[in-house]
């Protein structure tokens, strides 16, 4: 029980004693300027071969393989040399902002895609120069997340999007397709649950990112986060209404067990029957054919989540961003540049399974081919992310509260809304 | 330190010098305990006392993630952090969370430390060695693998609602309950820190003269007396010891809400601590600093409390 003191020491001592350096020597007072050197994008990038050094950071199973790929890129520019740091997930949100703390920066860093509307503000990215990518190639949800106030900070690396898991053989039984839309859904759900499931389909009643769960069926039902032109919050609208009442309308209806599982334990209920059908990323598709053996592989298919208005999903995955502090800014750039060609993305999916944040990667019949990639690559291009705003982690907890209150029955929907409305208003956007 | 100052104290008799020379000579020694302090001075005010220091200066101010690179773009905001963080419901509930925590868990604790380390130090002669050793694993146990374990234990078809099922009792999803997850996270803190209690209560034990209770056994005195007039008087400093560390140790409440529930359900299990840390990785460092100070400060009037109650009484 010691260890947090500790922490929170070491956390302190990055970022705090800037703090007090700050009161001791300033007259105190924000300024109205951007604390960025510029929000505008430096000069462009040639295409002589890169030089010199660069360190790297990326995390979990990026950073671990990310070498494999950085050799080919020194293969073909011999005279460059990327250093790459793995990082573990965990810290790494604290790991990069003791960084920018203290000046201390590496040339790029991989980053969630929810991190850049928090990070940005802070003035430690370079904005993407005009022209290194072609932001158009990318799918628009992710390119998306680069973007913080009309400037984008760096070019979408890796996407992740959630599309539907079922069953096949106890859908087959049921008599029933791949759901389009809601109502097939709920017809879904229920047939599961008549071939034995528990859950007909597994949604989280709470907890830590509940709220990337309710989003996706919001975004179904046209609706969205901020207002339209993204002054303020919209969460006291119908669409919001309606897509809360459906999602909570599971557990109402005993469609959805009121037990929230984490992964490791959802795939065992996958395999065992008890889960009919659950909302995933792509790791789950080597995962369950791991766990399930061989007999299991033909029993489970992807779809794309059925849907209202639209059949929007919920997009994550990592982006790439360069540091203003540098000092290798054209490799560090050309680097970046060449992990978002499309062939690299290709590659890089062998390697690391990663999918292509490119849209035309997904031509490659390493994709096209495939039954459960080729539904991710459609699925992405109706998928999106939360604002980049920098209390978006904030806001989405509060989100996940009220969730858990409403499918407790603690709460009514439209208490709920008004709720995290009136929170949401006081935290604010932080722009 | 030490050797330092013995080494210049026997040099100084081999040459029997005037007063002056002696002088500069404790000087010398002076400047050398100096040196050996030194890193660990300047570790301690670097890491310790300068930050401790600055989120204390931080505290009324409006930092977050946006000002990290500049900080010099602060706003001073006096006490407003202050007041939002007693106008949170959610901070007060943290903070009712870690009293329950607190008042439970502390005597719970030391009350079973106390019993085992009084069994182990008289009863047991034979498995002494196996017990102690069983007794401190969990607290050399990394918490990431005690968690795993617990989730075991007390997952809906795990093996606490198994055993109740013999008896024909259903228990309830300890974790996922808002009446039950408190007090399962209470329950595995009290057996995770019985092993550290039961150590210094062991050496306290190991302490009380033997003599003392020889002459109460001569003069008739049951088990009961012995230790309510022997054994608990002379371990009165470790129990104010053990009551004042575990105090800060359960005020500090944190890894097992965080590895277990992340505070959930519904806050049922959020700690000060752990709520402090959220803010900070909201990057909401001011009014984190806020939470820090306001929980450093229930350390400190706990402590004092302890000290009165609990201290010599002379």
């Amino acid at each position: 029980m010691n260890h947090p003191t500790t922490t929170r020491t070491r956390w302190l001592a990055g970022t705090a004693a800037l703090g007090i350096g700050a009161l001791l020597l300033a007259g105190c007072g924000r300024s109205d300027e951007p604390t960025s050197p510029s929000a505008e994008a430096g000069a462009g990038i040639d295409d002589s071969p890169a030089t010199g050094e660069i360190d790297v950071w990326a995390m979990g199973n990026e950073g671990e393989v990310l070498d494999e790929l950085a050799a080919q890129f020194e293969d073909a520019n011999p005279d460059a040399t990327i250093n790459v740091t793995a990082v573990p997930w965990d810290g790494a949100h604290d790991r990069i902002a003791t960084a920018i703390a203290g000046g201390q920066t590496p040339d790029v860093t991989m980053l969630g895609t929810t991190w850049v509307g928090e990070f940005a503000p802070t003035g430690a990215f370079e904005p993407t120069p005009e022209g290194v990518v072609d932001t158009s190639s990318f799918f628009e949800g992710s390119q998306g997340t680069t973007v913080v106030d009309g400037v984008s900070y760096g070019v979408p690396w890796y996407v992740d999007t959630r599309v539907l898991y079922y069953r096949t053989d106890m859908a087959e039984a049921a008599g029933l397709d791949a759901p389009a839309t809601w109502d097939d859904l709920t017809a879904f759900a229920e047939g599961m649950r008549a071939e034995g499931a528990a859950s007909g389909l597994s949604l989280p009643p709470g907890g830590p990112d509940s709220s990337l769960y309710l989003l996706p069926f919001v975004w179904q039902a046209g609706g969205d986060v901020l207002t339209e032109d993204g002054s303020a919050f919209a969460f006291d609208t119908d669409a919001w209404k309606t897509a809360f009442e459906y999602y909570n309308s599971f557990f109402t209806s005993g469609l959805s067990e009121n037990v929230r599982l984490e992964t490791g334990e959802i795939e065992q209920k996958f395999i065992a029957g008890d889960v009919g059908a659950f909302y995933s990323g792509p790791f789950h598709v080597s995962l369950l054919k791991d766990q399930g053996g061989k007999d299991f592989e033909d029993k489970f298919a992807v779809a794309m989540v059925p849907g209202d208005q639209t059949r929007t999903s919920f997009t994550g995955g990592g982006n790439l961003a360069v540091f203003g502090d540098t000092d290798n800014r054209d490799t560090a750039w050309k680097f970046v540049r060449w992990l978002s060609q499309p062939e690299t993305q290709v590659e890089w999916y062998g390697i690391s399974t990663d999918l292509p944040s490119v849209e035309s990667a997904f031509e490659d019949p390493v994709f096209a081919d495939d039954p459960y990639t080729s539904v991710f690559g459609e699925q992405l291009s109706d998928a999106k992310a939360p604002p980049a705003i920098p209390t978006w982690a904030q806001i989405s907890a509060i989100i996940d509260q009220e969730i858990e209150q409403v499918t407790r029955g603690d709460k009514s929907v439209d208490d709920a809304l008004a709720s995290i409305q009136q929170q949401a208003e006081a935290i604010g956007t932080g722009s | 330190m030490t050797t330092a100052t013995a080494a210049a104290a026997t040099a100084a008799p081999l040459a029997p010098a005037p007063k002056r020379r002696r002088a500069r000579g404790r000087q010398r020694t002076t400047l050398a305990a100096w040196g050996f302090a030194a890193p660990f001075v300047i570790l301690f005010l670097v890491f310790l006392a300068g930050p401790i220091v600055a989120s204390f200066f931080m505290s009324f101010t409006d930092m977050t993630t946006r000002d990290l690179r500049s900080p010099l773009n602060v706003e001073v905001v006096g006490f407003a952090n202050y007041i939002a963080l007693f106008q949170d419901p959610r901070f007060l509930h943290s903070l009712v969370n870690t009293g329950v925590f607190v008042i439970i868990g502390v005597p719970l604790t030391m009350a079973l430390a106390l019993l085992i380390a009084l069994g182990l130090d008289k009863g047991i002669t034979k498995f002494r060695t196996v017990f102690r050793v069983g007794y401190y694993a969990p607290v050399v146990t990394s918490i990431v693998a005690i968690a795993i374990v617990w989730r075991f234990i007390l997952q809906p078809d795990g093996l606490l609602n198994a055993f109740l099922a013999v008896f024909g009792i259903s228990g309830p999803n300890w974790l996922q309950s808002t009446t039950w997850a408190l007090p399962s996270l209470i329950l595995m803190a009290v057996w995770r820190n019985i092993g550290t209690l039961m150590v210094i209560f062991l050496a306290g034990l190991q302490g009380v003269p033997r003599e003392q209770h020889e002459a109460a056994m001569v003069d008739g005195a049951n088990v009961f007396q012995r230790f309510g007039h022997v054994t608990m008087p002379a371990l009165r400093p470790t129990i104010l010891f053990a009551a004042v560390i575990t105090g800060i140790g359960f005020l500090q409440f944190f890894e097992e809400p965080f590895v277990m529930t992340q505070g959930g359900p519904l806050d049922a299990t959020l700690s000060a601590a752990m709520y402090t840390y959220d803010q900070f990785g909201f990057g909401n460092y001011a009014f984190a600093s806020a939470a820090s100070y306001v929980l450093f400060l229930a350390i400190v009037v706990l402590s004092l409390i302890q000290f009165r109650f609990l201290g010599r009484k002379d």
